[in-house]
């Protein structure tokens, strides 16, 4: 093997224009004892049809740092770009997949929550039933299309979450540790699905997540947050790690546990 | 765990006595054949049932309500009592809506809502009853106001409770498709809240049915025209009894019609959204 397990130089800067830009971001948040910072100092790209990781421990702010992304929270310093312009409000354009199951809206069917924001975005109603099957096909939920979300099972709920958020043809998809609450077969096997889905849709994705084996198994790039308040210690190329028994996969994976700090018993492997 | 259930035969549906088994109607109904054999034993074999000035027999009772609806006397005083009610629920609605704006968007209105709810909410719908009677005089307006009175404030309190308990994760999921503001209101916050306010609806409507009835006894007393209050007061002055029996059962009648109406609402929403067990 010629080429390094893992590249290690900055991700080089792609031709076209990239869809994310986040320069220098500082963030926090207030509660009861003050204002907290939370992200020190962040700074990555996310070029189109690229699939970005952001991974970092509990409590360093990633999912902080993909709520500003998402318009739901300003950052104190620095510039979050999308598509080159300075968003600050919640929209469409970044569609977001959350990590609790009850995202969906309990009062409407499975084929509704994915058809119901594609009309508030200005789709005729037929057309958008036309393409929310689509979608419910796509993460195979066609035949669950009719039952209302407490008749889901967690893994189905967020594969609707994910048909919602891919039906509104957004810019970049967001997702927040989105199956973080699922059992371990559930979750390696909607990151496959996640991986086909996002392919096909030649969606730009932002998934933040703190386990090494989605990091390595869904992304092209892993952005490394470290630190309290933290901030970007590496980011890194894994396109070509391999498959999850290789030994390229392995040298990664043991690269991004010696970056987190991540002792042996805390490594619980993808079930963590 | 696999080894167990190579062994164990298919499990045997749990034994549940007969009267379970039966479907509900089944059940009800047997209940209230009982009660009514039970009433009609009393008026038989007791010497105060047996009086029948003092006591109306089933039979009487039901001759009395079915000659009530078809002179008009009973309908007219139902719909009498229903209107005022509906009335009263209505302006009931409208100022617990307006509380629970200022409630949700400031801590003030939340504040000043929790204070008069915990004055108000405990007094019974007719205590403020003579106060109406002497502001509004011997009208229909005393008697809304007074179930406006009782109305309003579980109306706004649970519809207040309901908004602040929305889901964040829902409401993040609305503004991320693009809703905000009115529509925001709308399409998210008040579906996620309508199990609390059928709940407040349903209060409202117990205590606003409970507060007309009370009213229009004691209008009954001074002399007004009206509804169920008044028919049973009149009633009672002519000492026709199966009168007042029947009145009591059209009351009783309505409060089952009511609560089927609300049960179906809630299967049809809340229940079927998983929101609410059934």
């Amino acid at each position: 093997m010629n080429r390094p397990a893992l590249d290690l130089r900055a991700a080089t800067r792609t031709a076209s224009s990239p869809v994310l830009r986040v320069e220098q971001v500082q963030l926090g948040y207030w509660s009861q004892d003050g204002f907290t910072l939370a992200v020190a100092d962040a700074t990555f790209e996310v070029a189109p049809r690229e699939k970005t990781i952001v991974i970092g421990p509990s409590g360093c702010g990633k999912s902080t740092l993909l709520k500003a992304v998402a318009g739901f929270i300003r950052p104190t310093r620095g510039r979050i770009q999308v598509a080159g312009r300075e968003r600050l409000e919640p929209g469409p354009d970044r569609a977001v997949v959350f990590q609790e199951f009850d995202q969906l809206f309990p009062w409407r069917t499975v084929l509704d929550n994915v058809a119901y924001p594609l009309r508030v975005n200005g789709w005729k109603r037929r057309a958008a039933a036309e393409r929310a099957r689509e979608f419910v096909e796509l993460t195979s939920l066609g035949a669950a299309a009719d039952r209302y979300p407490h008749q889901l099972s967690g893994g189905m709920k967020q594969r609707v979450a994910i048909a919602r958020a891919l039906a509104l043809d957004p810019a970049m998809l967001l997702m927040d540790e989105p199956f973080g609450s699922l059992d371990m077969l559930t979750r390696a096997r909607l990151q496959q699905e996640l991986n086909g889905i996002v392919e096909r849709t030649s969606t730009t994705l932002l998934l933040v997540t703190h386990s090494m084996d989605e990091a390595l198994t869904v992304g092209d790039k892993v952005v490394v947050l470290a630190g309290a308040p933290s901030s970007v210690r590496e980011i890194a190329d894994v396109r070509e790690v391999g498959p999850p028994d290789s030994p390229g996969y392995a040298a990664a994976r043991s690269h991004l546990r010696d970056l987190l700090g991540v002792r042996h018993e805390d490594d619980g492997g993808n079930g963590d | 765990m696999a080894t167990a259930t190579e062994t164990v035969a298919a499990p045997r549906r749990p034994r549940t006595a007969g009267w379970s088994r039966l479907p509900v109607w089944v059940r009800r109904g047997t209940l209230v054949v009982l009660l009514v054999a039970g009433w009609q034993a009393y008026v038989s074999f007791s010497e105060f049932g047996g009086n029948a000035l003092l006591f109306a027999s089933p039979v009487d009772t039901g001759q009395a309500f079915i000659d009530g609806w078809r002179d008009g006397s009973l309908a007219r005083a139902t719909w009498e009592t229903l209107r005022i009610l509906l009335i009263g629920v209505g302006i009931g609605i409208v100022f617990a809506a307006g509380f629970t704006l200022f409630a949700t968007l400031s801590q003030i209105g939340d504040d000043i809502l929790t204070l008069l709810t915990a004055i108000l909410n405990p007094l019974p719908g007719v205590a403020v009853l003579p106060l109406a009677l002497l502001w509004f005089g011997l009208s229909t307006n005393a008697i809304l106001f007074a179930i406006a009175n009782a109305t309003i404030w579980p109306i706004a309190i649970n519809l207040t409770t309901g908004f602040k308990t929305v889901n964040p994760t829902i409401v993040a999921a609305g503004r991320n498709i693009g809703l905000s503001g009115v529509r925001l209101a709308t399409d998210v916050l008040a579906p996620a809240a309508l199990p609390s306010a059928i709940t407040g609806l349903k209060t409202a409507w117990a205590f606003g049915w409970r507060t007309v009835v009370a009213a229009e006894l004691v209008f009954g007393v001074v002399g007004g025209e009206g509804g169920l209050g008044t028919y049973i007061n009149n009633a009672k002055l002519y000492l026709f009894t199966p009168q007042m029996f029947a009145a009591l059962l059209t009351i009783a009648v309505l409060g089952v019609a009511f609560e089927l109406l609300f049960g179906v609402l809630e299967r049809r929403t809340t229940v079927r959204w998983g929101m609410q067990r059934s």
